[in-house]
């Protein structure tokens, strides 16, 4: 079966934050067709290809339904976290709009 | 201890019968969430007050890192050590609207140093006249003085998440270490009679439930002296118990909303639409009821708050959607409803609570190394690869030091990017970048291979790839404070949680006392801060009592 590529900023909208040495990023699927191929998409399989190199996680996923959004967690990602991380974004606070330009095959 | 939590319990089911019966008289409360962190918009507290008729204005000044900092401005001056922002605004008219409205002032502004932060703050009041203000300061987060102590007594501290990692006292240099209170301290506070609270670390949603829990009248009803930080740990088995639990995960939820200021009203928003202006951007106020559920809604300004607004923060540095925990309550927002009522207001509500863990987190930070950052900007054509050749040159030059950890950032080419996400757009999309921001971020235990590093910079422009620019000011090596998450049991932090109402004026005791100007007030600070229990309630009863200077003296030696 053919598969498209579709843009996650075509599906949902985001905002990054960080505990500690992990950052958490909020996916909130714009519809509820939306949020299905969102939970279909976003496995911890391919946030870990994303961030290879970065982290080797753990990563989690958890689904919200009743407001179509799934919460990210990224693991050990901020080099011990926002005061000493060497990375501008020593917070993670751009990674919500990093995800976004990322796309997955549905 | 126990029996506090038993008292509670009773107590809290006679409040939850209560607000039922409050409910048609008293909906709901207002409170506003004007400030989202230390360094925000100080216009935002003053621009609130003057165009709202609120009950409660709560200002949240401590992100993770910020008592890190602060620690640092502390060691090096006693007197700081909180958010000095609170000063600049209440000057700036917010004391004279926060007297003439009525509205109380609930904040964390105190930071690793409440004491301080309260008497500024009731300077400022003696300064329009508000002689009889009563400012009241939260103490008791600090558990610097007693992590060895309760490590006799078993406590491990360990990292909260990752077990592998050597426990907090194996660390040489531990700065701060602040338990997370939680809003009975605030509750009781207001309930006392202050129009100020100040507190250190409390956990960000405690500052709008303990206006809750003395708007509900169960801060009052709490007849023992000694006050639960939050609530009960118990198992209850019975409904009223369970709504009461709703009722503390509801108004947590609605503080979670409001405590990061102008990020629910269309700041840091992903779907700002096009038309709506942010350059005057409102901050929020949250309409909340006694059933749990509340508003949200925005000061008169710029700005939007929509469903999409309202969820991005919901979700804003949460993990576990289901078990968010604070030392009030566990919060479950896995089923929540938010519904947009129109006109900037949207209802949150479907919230369920579970009774709070036994043990409290505590943030802690302790001397890790050294950091320095330095930049410089590589033009075109080919920038990258420029930038790719300078960092090779620089790396080759400081290559004999062995103790240095290098990171370099190209912006301009994805480095906000994580690296596997980057790598996989730099196949597929062809990026042509006109010039790079080459950045180095360089942390070492010692100090001065840092600064040898650093003095490699400026060089490249004149030994470097053509057009290097950018140099500014070599950049002097600064401390880099490890955060180190882990928690304490509750027992060791209650017996050591105070509200203090601060009556005299550091000025008064220095004009009375020249002689004492400089050593005694920073040593009353420090006395405050750092002994134990009963030597700082001694302290505090003697400045309460304006002044005995032989018992003062008594105390600090």
């Amino acid at each position: 079966m053919k598969t498209k590529r579709v843009y996650l900023r075509e599906l949902a909208h985001a905002r990054s934050g960080d505990k500690g040495d992990l950052v958490n990023i909020a996916l909130i699927a714009h519809d509820e067709e939306a949020f299905e191929i969102l939970k279909q998409g976003i496995t911890t399989e391919i946030l870990k290809s994303w961030f290879e190199g970065w982290t080797e996680g753990p990563f989690e996923i958890y689904s919200i339904e009743s407001i179509h959004s799934l919460n990210c967690i990224i693991h050990n990602v901020l080099q011990g976290g926002g005061t000493t991380s060497r990375r501008l974004d020593a917070q993670g606070k751009a990674l919500g709009q990093a995800l976004l330009q990322a796309w997955i095959e549905v | 201890m126990r029996k506090h939590f038993d008292l509670l319990s009773k107590r809290m089911v006679e409040m939850s019968k209560k607000i039922r019966k409050v409910t048609s008289a008293t909906p709901s409360v207002l409170i506003g969430g004007a400030g989202g962190f230390w360094g925000d918009r100080t216009y935002a507290p003053v621009d609130m007050l003057t165009h709202n008729d609120l009950d409660y204005i709560t200002m949240d000044y401590l992100a993770e890192v910020t008592m890190s900092i602060m620690s640092k401005s502390y060691s090096s001056n006693p007197k700081l050590g909180w958010a000095t922002d609170l000063e600049r605004w209440l000057k700036k008219g917010g004391i004279s609207l926060l007297r003439e409205k009525g509205v109380r002032l609930v904040t964390n502004a105190g930071g690793v140093n409440p004491v301080s932060c309260a008497q500024m703050v009731l300077d400022v009041a003696c300064s329009i006249g508000w002689t009889n203000c009563q400012v009241a300061v939260v103490t008791g987060d600090n558990v610097l003085s007693i992590l060895h102590s309760s490590a006799k007594e078993g406590e491990q501290f360990q990292h909260m998440f990752d077990k592998s990692k050597e426990p907090l006292l194996h660390h040489d240099e531990i700065i701060a270490a602040n338990a997370y209170l939680g809003a009975g301290p605030i509750g009781r506070s207001i309930a006392k009679g202050a129009d100020i609270v100040i507190t250190g670390r409390v956990a960000d949603a405690s500052l709008i439930v303990g206006c809750m829990l003395h708007a509900s009248g169960w801060a009052q009803n709490a007849e023992n002296e000694s006050l639960p930080i939050c609530g009960p740990i118990h198992s209850w088995s019975e409904k009223e118990e369970q709504e009461s639990l709703d009722l503390l995960a509801g108004w947590s939820v609605a503080g979670h909303l409001i405590e990061c200021g102008a990020q629910v009203c269309g700041g840091n928003f992903t779907n700002l639409p096009a038309n709506v202006d942010i350059s005057d951007i409102s901050y929020p106020i949250a309409k909340i009821s006694f059933d749990g559920s509340s508003i949200i809604m925005k000061s008169k300004g710029g700005g939007i708050v929509n469903r999409a607004s309202v969820i991005e923060q919901l979700l804003y540095e949460i993990d576990d959607p289901s078990n968010y925990i604070t030392p009030d309550v566990i919060v479950d927002i896995s089923m929540i409803s938010i519904e947009e009522l129109g006109d900037n207001q949207v209802k949150v509500s479907s919230v369920s609570g579970r009774i709070p863990p036994e043990r409290l987190k505590i943030s802690s930070c302790y001397h890790d190394a050294y950091f320095i950052t330095s930049q410089l900007l590589v033009p075109g054509p080919e920038p990258l690869a420029k930038a790719q050749q300078t960092d090779k040159i620089l790396r080759k030059r400081v290559a004999h030091l062995k103790d240095i950890i290098i990171e370099t950032e190209f912006f301009g080419a994805g480095a906000s990017l994580p690296l596997g996400l980057r790598k996989l757009l730099d196949k597929t999309t062809n990026s042509n970048p006109r010039e790079i921001l080459v950045r180095w971020g360089v942390s070492s235990t010692n100090r001065q291979s840092l600064n040898v590093f650093a003095s490699e910079i400026a060089p490249l422009v004149l030994t470097g790839p053509a057009g290097v620019s950018g140099y500014s000011a070599r950049s002097k090596p600064r401390k880099q404070l490890a955060f180190f998450p882990t928690s304490i049991g509750r027992k060791h932090v209650e017996e050591q949680v105070e509200i203090t109402f601060i009556h005299t004026l550091r000025s008064e005791i220095e004009e009375r006392y020249p002689w004492l100007k400089r050593n005694v007030t920073t040593r009353i600070d420090n006395v405050m801060m750092n002994s134990d229990s009963r030597t700082k309630l001694a302290v505090a009863r003697v400045i309460r009592r304006r002044l005995h200077m032989p018992r003062i003296w008594k105390a600090v030696n």
